[in-house]
């Protein structure tokens, strides 16, 4: 009778002890630990055919980190609060990205997330952030099929592609003379650069160009074949839609076959420092869009302008951002006027989390590194950045210029492009 | 006309790198009975090894194929006992230990090249790269045009040897049949130390061409892999002549698919291609496979 007693105690027991621990693991949206500090996931590329984009974003995430660090933290009423990153390999892979933001969400309990730089990886985790209703804003992901379904938990800094990737497409068709009759396009196939091309057909139809071939291809195909074809048709302008290696070996390709359109314009990599780097004049001329140039001159709470943050960028890491990178510096910095303006401590709860979803709805920064940021919350582009205006550039003399709209250039662009051996 | 004769050029050019890796990852196979996951790293390093020199001593990348072929060569010679090891276990599964163990190297070797020269995607450039020869209207990129020229000239020194020396009839012997080889006195362990070696270099160099051709990054392997699959299967498991004959035909598929279906359709035509192969050639498209 007594060892009964004594065992329904140790069960009783047992059982206590255990919904401690499980209260302690699960139950997301509780305010389940005490810390003084925001607990950021980090989620992109750092492994995978877009490592290098991947390390972009992180860079950019990781620079507004520290900095915010070094002035105490993010401001919440009277305090300050620290942040600190954790970081997760999406591999660059869809499904890889979903397994390592669930295992992110539930064993390390983020307050919020700095998006992916893929727009793959972006619409496989989306569904993911909507059941553990985490938000996320991604400062790199352009595709527009992510806002098209209207997901309540992801924002993005960048406008989508079919705005921007159409501005070269229209410069092209208004702004130059002989104005080009004929187009070659060719598009990567994932979701961001296959919206680009098909953001630059729609564009050259709208505008009158004949599209003499549209092709979507696989990543790492070889280029050549295509090109040859290509080179049959003798296209006016040769339009590609994505990212900087690709862009690489089709100029490449393009040289050994002896083939030149008048222009090429590519998206998205152009901008990026590693292209003019490894392309030196081979690079020059071509035209891409953009929504940020480091020339830019604007307000921004965190660095004082666009200015101090280029520079400070080409002395501690010996690059000059492009707009991918500008736009996951500022990322963070909406994410604290966000939580400044619902007065949210770390860690979030749930509820907090979704003041926090309403926050970002409703904000809109005049002032920034990046420009004006508001998201939209109605229509195609849900929860996207669309406050930006789109700019065409032409990379001369390794730099990136403005050569459209025209209201907004530095110069005209120069358009025929010079043979590769008269540069 | 021209764009077809063009397709076919390109094909054929193509086509020539990728029998550079496929001659010596099937001699590879057949001696050891082991497909090394390692391949496409092998060809990422052979690059890498190259874009440094390049970058460091200003040395052109197609002077450096001779070193780079003896000093892969050299690490595949003292690398192989390794893998050997793994293979000997005595274990019912042993091979499929071994396999994996390649799966990992390959893995190691990416991340480590990740890890040291990490994620920019880099531009190999020789002093042939923008050079092109004009063949009756057919333009003929300088470099793929040497690529297929070295691989020709590999193809025909190694039949030479298989054929025509002591130690490559017993390389032969060893692939054929290595317990009757052994009965012989062939040394299999050292053959197949030697050929290891011979592929590791022979790959690297190939790496040389493709980091030239294309860019060099750490993960310029994968589809490499993807191929040398490719090849060995469809040319039939072991077949020396039969590799050559996949390394031709994949670089055919992937001109001509690209120019006439479209690029979205290579993967999909060459896997049913290999399904095909696999359905009526078992042994190869020239049969002599195992």
């Amino acid at each position: 009778m007594k060892n009964t007693f004594y065992k329904t105690i140790y069960v009783l027991l047992i059982i206590f002890l255990l919904t401690l621990i499980l209260s302690g693991c699960g139950g997301n949206g509780v305010k389940e630990e005490t810390r003084n500090y925001f607990k950021v996931g980090v989620i992109t590329s750092l492994s995978g055919p877009e490592v290098y984009g991947g390390n972009i974003t992180k860079r950019g995430y990781e620079v507004w980190a520290n900095e915010v660090n070094k002035k105490g933290g993010i401001k919440i009423g009277d305090k300050k609060y620290e942040v600190k990153l954790v970081f997760a390999d999406d591999q660059s892979d869809p499904t890889a990205g979903a397994d390592a933001v669930e295992r992110m969400i539930t064993s390390e309990k983020v307050d919020f997330i700095l998006g992916p730089y893929t727009s793959g990886v972006t619409m496989a985790i989306a569904p993911i952030l909507e059941k553990y209703k985490i938000p996320m804003i991604t400062g790199s992901a352009e595709s527009p099929l992510i806002w098209q379904q209207k997901f309540k938990y992801t924002f993005g800094i960048i406008p989508a592609a079919d705005i921007t990737g159409s501005s070269p497409i229209t410069t092209l068709a208004k702004d130059v003379q002989p104005l080009p009759k004929t187009i070659a396009i060719i598009g990567i196939n994932d979701p961001f650069s296959k919206s680009v091309a098909e953001a630059f057909k729609k564009s050259a139809e709208q505008e009158g160009i004949k599209v003499l071939k549209y092709d979507i291809v696989p990543s790492g195909t070889d280029f050549t074949p295509l090109i040859s074809a290509i080179k049959e048709l003798k296209p006016d302008i040769l339009a590609v839609g994505g990212h900087d290696k690709d862009h690489m070996e089709i100029i490449k390709a393009s040289k050994t076959l002896g083939f030149l359109p008048k222009a090429f314009v590519m998206h998205y990599g152009i901008t990026s420092p590693e292209f003019t780097k490894n392309m030196g004049k081979d690079g020059d001329f071509t035209i891409g869009a953009t929504v940020w140039t480091p020339a830019l001159n604007l307000k921004d709470e965190l660095f004082g302008s666009t200015k101090n943050y280029v520079e400070f960028m080409q002395k501690e890491y010996g690059v000059t951002p492009d707009y991918t990178e500008a736009g996951c510096a500022v990322t963070g910095e909406v994410f604290a006027a966000a939580l400044a303006k619902i007065n949210a401590t770390p860690p979030l709860s749930e509820e907090e989390r979704d003041k926090l979803v309403t926050a970002l709805e409703q904000i809109e920064l005049k002032d920034t590194l990046f420009g004006p940021i508001k998201f939209a919350t109605e229509g195609n582009w849900y929860h996207d950045n669309t406050g930006l205006k789109p700019l065409t550039v032409q990379i001369i003399d390794g730099k990136q210029v403005i050569v459209g709209p025209k209201n907004l250039r530095e110069q005209a662009p120069v358009y025929p492009q010079p043979d590769f051996d008269k540069r | 006309m021209g764009l077809l004769i063009q397709t076919l050029v390109n094909g054929i050019l193509i086509g020539g790198i990728f029998i550079t890796i496929a001659v010596g990852f099937t001699l590879a196979f057949g001696v050891m009975d082991i497909v090394d996951f390692a391949v496409g790293e092998w060809v990422m390093l052979g690059a890498f090894t190259a874009f440094w020199v390049n970058y460091f001593l200003h040395v052109d990348p197609l002077y450096m194929i001779p070193v780079v072929m003896v000093v892969y060569g050299l690490i595949g010679y003292f690398f192989q006992p390794v893998i050997q090891k793994v293979i000997n276990i005595k274990h019912r599964s042993a091979a499929l230990i071994a396999l994996a163990f390649t799966f990992g190297l390959s893995i190691f070797l990416r991340g480590s090249a990740l890890t040291l020269w990490g994620f920019n995607n880099r531009n190999l450039i020789s002093w042939i790269s923008d050079k092109n020869v004009d063949v009756f209207g057919i333009t003929l990129p300088a470099l793929r045009v040497s690529a297929t020229v070295f691989a020709i000239i590999i193809t025909i020194v190694f039949m030479l040897f298989l054929n025509k020396t002591k130690t490559g009839i017993m390389i032969r012997a060893a692939a054929e049949n290595k317990v009757v080889a052994g009965l012989m006195g062939i040394d299999g362990h050292r053959i197949a130390r030697l050929v290891y070696a011979i592929y590791v270099g022979l790959t690297s160099v190939a790496g040389i061409f493709l980091g030239a051709i294309f860019s060099v990054h750490p993960d310029m392997g994968v589809r490499y892999t993807a191929f040398a699959f490719f090849i060995v299967v469809a040319g039939g498991l072991g077949s020396f002549s039969g590799a050559i004959a996949a390394g031709l035909l994949l670089g055919l598929i992937d001109s001509f698919v690209s120019v006439y279906l479209g690029g979205a359709y290579i993967f999909l035509i060459l896997f049913l291609v290999l399904f095909l192969v696999l359905l009526f050639f078992p042994k190869g498209i020239l049969g002599k496979g195992w």
